[in-house]
């Protein structure tokens, strides 16, 4: 009897503790802002503590790093060492191209990435799971104007989107996480499309939405592999931070869309300093002309379609005089 | 309210050792200095818990984010919630594994909650599966530490991607699994004796019962 009791007991406590966290994740799903704020506030009260952990763990963790990774550093290092060698006479090209650019800029007015505000951060640690591999936390939070939303980057390009923040500390979502979608463009062809991480590979990406096929089959009409991507303008994030070299580029199983295959410049699992582009994100979600997010795909804005430009035969009179009767 | 009588391989708790030491019809005309110390005792059991939770979340959060085997870490507060349950029983370890549960959530990526319920329904399993057993022995722990970790790490990417969560249904997953249930089988023995602290749950209760390395314990001690 008292253990059927007590069985019955323990069935009603785990249903209840089933239903509390149903209702938990109903709550978190629909972004209930006073559970993400304990949440951040019991990060908050914790982070001393666990970085005071990581001051007497770190180095000790760090022994097991380096006695099972020390081969493979010293291949980076040798792969480091020709990358330099490569780009040191690749330097002057790449600076006469820099100087065309920033005169090309300053003559437009267009806004590019480094003139938005910067805030360095050092990673404090990399994700604590075994699932969340694309995840990383940095020293910086709401105290020093980081908001969610806004974007990290390295000097070699993004690195991802900052998603929470707490007063201190904030947590990044990588480049290399499949849910997070980013607007790009292909400096090749200067198509723009819709990309996201690849499960399973933390430096590739693939940009699988706004890119149609050509009808034509010309196969020119492609980025080359090895031509740039960066962000597109529009996005969520500041226009033209690198993101990585076109690998390949095929058909989609339908035939109708691009399906690029990106290297990411970026290696994810070894940053020690970012820094965060301190400019409020937009809130729109990024949309590719074409895509599959995109309002009104392959249509144009109508205040946004120009005439074509008449041409005028030697000798006729102006469009302008025409109008002017 | 009718005294909890633990089942007979179940080592007690401390919590409930103070409270069945009386019957109930006089429970209530318990002394108060009886009362205090009961409520002291449910108090220094809780902190008790909280500290070794602490602890393990802190490893898992600083130290186990370098040291990897293959790219994975052991499962730290799946291993405590799992310890909770083969030693406090389905009743309260599902509770304490909850907690465990939703305190690791606060630092994952996924929504809150979906860690809290897969330890608090593995748990009470493991609870139920094991509260019968008279003669429990050290390989039967490990084998269902082994096999909770397992049940644990499957269940949380199962669900976390019937909810809508990316990236838990990966070519890793068989990976991730069969290496965090091996470390955390390696990890059970401190970690087992942290809990048995924890739980007020001394040496000679669990050799009796034989619960988690408790029948290793004796047979050291009397080999000594």
């Amino acid at each position: 009897m008292a253990v059927a009791q007590r069985r019955a007991r323990s069935r009603y406590r785990l249903l209840l503790l089933i239903l509390t966290a149903i209702t938990l994740l109903t709550l978190d799903f629909r972004g209930f802002g006073p559970l993400e704020a304990v949440q951040s506030r019991v990060r908050d009260a914790l982070e001393p503590v666990v970085s005071a952990a990581d001051v007497v763990l770190g180095p000790v963790a760090r022994v097991w790093t380096v006695m099972f990774t020390y081969s493979d550093l010293q291949d980076e290092n040798a792969r480091l060492q020709d990358e330099l060698d490569r780009l040191a006479t690749a330097d002057i090209r790449s600076a006469a191209e820099q100087d065309a650019f920033d005169r090309l800029l300053s003559a437009t007015g267009v806004a590019y990435v480094s003139d938005v505000p910067r805030l360095a951060a050092s990673v404090l640690r990399d994700s604590p799971g075994n699932f969340a591999d694309d995840v990383l936390s940095i020293d910086v939070g709401h105290r020093d104007g980081v908001a969610p939303g806004m974007a990290v980057v390295t000097s070699a390009g993004f690195v991802g989107r900052v998603e929470l923040v707490d007063s201190t500390s904030s947590t990044v979502t990588t480049v290399s996480d499949p849910g997070l979608v980013i607007g790009v463009r292909l400096l090749g062809t200067g198509d723009v499309g819709l990309g996201h991480g690849l499960a399973g590979d933390a430096s590739k990406f693939v940009v699988d939405a706004g890119l149609r096929w050509p009808e034509t089959g010309d196969l020119s009409e492609l980025a080359a592999v090895g031509s740039g991507v960066v962000t597109a303008a529009g996005s969520r994030y500041p226009a033209d931070i690198p993101v990585g070299r076109v690998l390949s580029v095929e058909p989609s199983e339908a035939g109708l869309v691009q399906l690029v295959t990106v290297d990411l410049n970026v290696d994810v699992g070894q940053l020690g300093y970012v820094s965060v582009l301190l400019q409020q994100p937009e809130d729109e979600p990024p949309t590719a002309p074409g895509s599959p997010f995109d309002p009104q795909p392959f249509a144009p804005e109508p205040e946004t379609l120009e005439p074509e430009p008449e041409i005028s035969e030697p000798g006729a009179p102006p469009p302008a005089a025409e109008e002017s009767r | 309210m009718t005294p909890v009588r633990p089942s007979a391989g179940m080592p007690t708790p401390l919590w409930e050792r103070a409270a069945s030491t009386q019957p109930a019809r006089t429970r209530s005309a318990q002394s108060y200095p009886r009362l205090l110390s009961n409520s002291l005792g449910v108090a220094l059991t809780s902190l008790r818990v909280i500290l070794v939770f602490a602890v393990a979340l802190l490893a898992q959060l600083t130290f186990f984010t370098e040291v990897r085997v293959a790219g994975v870490a052991p499962e730290l507060p799946a291993l405590l919630a799992i310890l909770a349950g083969l030693l406090a029983g389905s009743q309260n370890g599902s509770v304490i594994a909850f907690l465990a549960g939703l305190a690791w959530d606060v630092y994952l990526p996924t929504p809150l909650g979906l860690a809290a319920l897969t330890f608090a329904v593995v748990a009470y399993a493991l609870g139920d599966l094991t509260e019968d057993l008279f003669h429990d022995t050290p390989a039967r722990t490990l084998s269902l530490v082994f096999l909770g970790t397992a049940a644990m790490v499957s269940a949380y990417a199962l669900l976390g991607t019937v909810i809508g969560q990316s990236g838990l249904l990966t070519d890793r997953l068989l990976s991730i699994v069969l290496v965090a249930s091996l470390f955390n089988t390696v990890l059970a023995w401190p970690a087992a004796a942290a809990m048995r602290w924890a739980l007020g749950i001394s040496r000679d209760d669990a050799a009796d019962s034989g619960a988690a390395f408790g029948g290793f314990w004796r047979r050291r001690t009397r080999a000594k």
